[in-house]
């Protein structure tokens, strides 16, 4: 049995079809990567899936339990955990502090929670961040501060929506080492929205593309990145020429 | 045994916070000894009293970010549940406080639960409108004394009598009001740090990020809401032992309401000190300027003029407080 | 059942002019989604204008309107440049403290000017005439000229902002501020305009409520939460909700009129020794109350 099976997924806003018809699974340990042109829904699926969204229809099961009707709280209860795109972590707590919101999900105490708090930071290794207010901190550490609060929350499935964004190759790097870090080590499933390329397709197991709220594909990376209708929806020219990708479909 | 230790527990404050603290606690505690006159005690109680109502609005409208405008319906249920048994039944205050406060809380999450599925503007609206509903039921109740209100008289009993809070001298309410003032700040130091005060701290900043993080948004604002009604609601029965006199207009009018937000705004809101600071610096403003300009002068209103205007200008140039002035500095000479 | 229909007409124009007090409040919400808990007293000032000027140059109380819009337009423009501009930027709870603190600054002006006893128009041509309308319906002539003033000038507001240049650029700024500024709108003074509309609509109703009810400082906080109510029931922002919805209120304050039809009619004893004349305002605020709860963005919002 999947770990997460979303089945037939639909999401209407009034009268635009945000995400149409989706499926798909993602089994106990994996790293999925979901890619898409802007605005082809990815976020809205996140949100749907964590809970955050009613759904129009379609059926969302994790953990052999149907969650589609589930609210985001009682999602988030179950293990499954997320990121969200814009900063999102509270401006007047620090970061120590914003990381026990998470760990008080899992805990009444406040020294468990502080505990457990710290062991994060020193595992993620941002404890050198602990006492400052995330508003003080760079993009790249502030990235890092919202995964430790999701993770905080001791998941067993983690959403994580474009990490990477904004981050120069360095920094990318760093994050790339956390994410596989959170995957491998702490064994966390993990699926990650992300526009940058580099990272997705290194680090993913297999990945989904979406556009105008459909799946168009789906396979390894290799397997995306040659995929003909993916190039024409997202990938276009420039990543056809640097990567030296030859396809029949890719000649417009 | 943690909680006790953790309500104790002010060491993430910086020396000089502490010892100012101290200090002015200390000073506080000896106040009544040195000369005084009989104005500035009862500035002094009020002010007390307002800090409490402070620290209890700070709890939902400070760490929650919930401007909450309808605070004063709970401190009239909490007068009116004292006044009402010590005259009909002659409960004793210690005995009606609580009672009066289960009532306040139920009350509250009467009202509580549907108010919580609004937001922002919508949300302080009808805090407003749901005392005012609560006042205007209380004016035409001749259970409760209708508008003239209740009036304990304390010829009846035997002053001081500890047990139903009735005195003659003022020092006693001193003390009393303190002690709660000490236990609220205990409660208060203890929440912010609580699992509920980081989750409202989190609902503050960001709904969607909150609820992800398995916090059940509303629950957690209604019994937050919860908290503050019960600060309110004791100083309320309070109130009724201290004023010895209440009704409806003074007790659960809108301007009670504002006051107690508007302190704890002034002082920074979701700070421990700030609500104390605000009424610190609001309450001896308002009674002073009423002595001099309003009652000494003749010139009705100009008091008034006054504090609006700093309100005015607070909201307009410094809505973080005094609190948040302290705090920039901070960060500045640190970083 | 003379008691119904002069209930209903009663209820029907004094919503009328609510609807006008409420028109002001709206159209600020809906343009810079602020909340002006001054807004009552904007209205007290334009009563005690409308008094002050009947009294003062010695003509009919209907004929101040003009004076009354100006001061009420003149104040608006002066509260949005001296004071409101600032709290813009701030968080909301700065907003709505700050609003309650020009209401408390406003108030308090008037006590120190004209003390607090009430003050009421004693001449003009309508004052004290009345209609019988047939079936016993007997409707004061003020309260009449006033509702129809006030539908007036509600219809004039509309036009303004539905027909003309400006009041388009005003409805863009209100949907969308930025894109509004993008293309060249100057929203700063659409957001001055919005509230000298707003202050000059609220005081010409009252000058027209001054007719028939008697002025003093304190009297601003009903009046605000009564245009609350109906821009709650109309939707915040909602320019057509705000008559409809005035006009629903107008009824619910005539409450009493209906229960005392309702005594009368079932013979019911029991329903005598209710108060319900105490209770006349509590019903708008519950009203308010359970709209907010249940549509929040009123029956006819459209604004999220």
């Amino acid at each position: 049995m999947p770990f997460l099976e979303v089945q037939h997924l639909t999401k209407d806003f009034g009268g635009l079809r945000a995400n149409s018809d989706i499926a798909f699974t993602v089994e106990q340990g994996e790293l999925v990567g979901l890619i898409g042109p802007n605005g082809a829904g990815k976020t809205t699926l996140f949100n749907c899936i964590s809970g955050l969204h009613p759904v129009t229809s379609g059926q969302i099961i994790f953990d052999g339990e149907d969650i589609t009707k589930l609210k985001a709280h009682e999602v988030a209860r179950r293990g499954l955990a997320r990121t969200f795109q814009v900063y999102s972590a509270a401006g007047d707590l620090t970061v120590k502090e914003n990381i026990m919101v998470g760990c008080f999900m899992r805990t009444r105490s406040r020294s468990r929670a502080k505990a457990r708090a710290s062991e994060i930071l020193k595992d993620l290794n941002i404890d050198d961040l602990s006492d400052y207010l995330v508003t003080e901190l760079p993009v790249s550490a502030q990235k890092r501060v919202t995964m430790a609060t999701a993770i905080g929350s001791d998941p067993k499935f983690l959403l994580l929506d474009e990490v990477a964004a904004g981050l120069n190759p360095n920094e990318i790097e760093g994050i790339m080492a956390s994410i596989k870090h959170v995957h491998d080590d702490m064994g966390i499933t993990v699926m990650l929205i992300e526009h940058v390329m580099e990272l997705v397709m290194k680090i993913s197991h297999r990945v989904i593309v979406l556009d105008y709220g459909e799946k168009i594909a789906e396979g390894d990376p290799e397997a995306i990145s040659k995929d003909p209708r993916v190039i024409k929806a997202y990938l276009g020219e420039r990543y056809v020429r640097e990567h030296g990708v030859r396809s029949a479909d890719s000649t417009e | 045994m943690e909680t006790i230790r953790n309500a104790l527990d002010f060491s993430d404050f910086p020396r000089l916070d502490l010892t100012v603290a101290g200090a002015v606690s200390i000073a506080f505690v000896v106040f009544p000894l040195f000369p005084h006159s009989a104005f500035a005690m009862a500035t002094m109680i009020q002010f007390l009293m307002f800090s409490l109502y402070g620290m209890g609005w700070n709890t939902i409208g400070g760490y929650g970010g919930q401007v909450d405008l309808g605070k004063a319906q709970y401190v009239g249920i909490g007068a009116y549940t004292t006044a009402v048994m010590l005259i009909r039944w002659d409960v004793p205050f210690w005995v009606s406080m609580p009672i009066g406060m289960c009532l306040a809380v139920g009350w509250s999450f009467i009202i509580g639960y549907p108010l919580f599925r609004l937001k922002g503007h919508y949300f302080a609206i009808a805090t407003i409108a749901s005392t005012l509903v609560l006042k205007d039921i209380f004016e035409v109740w001749g259970f409760v004394g209708a508008a003239r209100g209740l009036e304990i008289s304390p010829i009846k009993y035997n002053p001081p009598d500890f047990l139903r809070l009735i005195f003659r001298d003022d020092i006693y309410y001193f003390y009393t009001i303190l002690g709660f003032f000490f236990l609220g700040i205990f409660y208060i130091n203890w929440f912010r740090k609580s699992r509920l005060g980081f989750q409202l701290r989190s609902i503050k900043d960001n709904e969607d990020v909150a609820r992800s993080l398995g916090i059940n948004v509303h629950w957690a604002k209604v019994k937050t809401y919860a908290i503050a009604t019960a600060f309110v609601s004791m100083v309320g029965s309070f109130h009724a032992c201290y004023i010895k006199s209440i009704e409806p207009e003074d007790t659960m009018s809108l301007d009670i309401s504002i006051l107690i937000a508007l302190m704890a705004m002034l002082g920074g809101a979701g700070s421990l000190w700030g609500p104390i600071i605000g009424a610190g610096i609001l309450i001896p403003l308002k009674s002073y300027l009423k002595e001099w300009l309003g009652a000494q002068a003749g010139l009705v209103g100009i008091d008034l003029i006054i504090y609006a205007g700093i309100i005015m200008l607070i909201s307009a140039f410094e809505p973080r407080g005094i609190w948040g002035i302290v705090e920039k500095i901070r960060r500045r000479t640190r970083s | 059942m003379d008691i119904l229909v002069g209930s209903l007409f009663a209820g029907l124009l004094i919503g009328m002019v609510l609807a006008l007090v409420a028109l002001g409040l709206t159209i600020i919400f809906g343009v810079m989604d602020i909340v002006n808990f001054a807004h009552g007293e904007f209205l007290m000032i334009g009563m005690y204008t409308g008094l002050l000027t009947a009294q003062g140059l010695g003509i009919d109380p209907l004929l101040t309107l003009p004076v009354a819009a100006i001061v009420g337009f003149l104040l608006g423009i002066i509260c949005y440049f001296g004071f409101i501009k600032f709290l813009l930027r701030g968080p909301m709870v700065a907003q709505l403290l700050g609003t309650f603190g020009l209401m408390l600054f406003l108030r308090n002006l008037a006590l120190l000017i004209f003390g607090s006893e009430d003050r009421a128009l004693h001449h003009g041509l309508l004052v004290g005439k009345s209609f019988d309308l047939g079936m016993g319906v007997i409707v004061s002539a003020t309260k009449l000229a006033c509702a129809t003033l006030s539908v007036v000038a509600f219809v004039a507001v509309w036009l303004l902002i539905n027909r003309t240049k400006i009041g388009k650029a005003l409805t863009a700024t209100a949907l969308n501020a930025q894109g509004a500024r993008y293309m060249g709108i100057p929203t700063e003074k659409m957001n001055a305009l919005a509230w000298g509309i707003g202050g000059g609509s609220v005081t010409i109703a009252g000058a027209l409520i001054v007719n028939f009810w008697s002025v003093n400082p304190f009297i601003g906080l009903l009046f605000t939460m009564i245009a609350f109510a109906i821009v709650a029931l109309g939707g915040f922002g909602s320019v057509p909700g705000a008559f409809f919805a005035g006009l629903v209120v107008g009824m619910i304050t005539e409450i009493p009129g209906f229960w005392d039809f309702f005594t009368y009619t079932f013979g019911a004893d029991w329903m005598v020794d209710i108060p319900m004349t105490s209770f006349k305002y509590m019903w708008v605020y519950v009203a308010f109350f359970v709209i907010m709860v249940t549509r929040p963005r009123g029956l006819f919002g459209w604004k999220q």
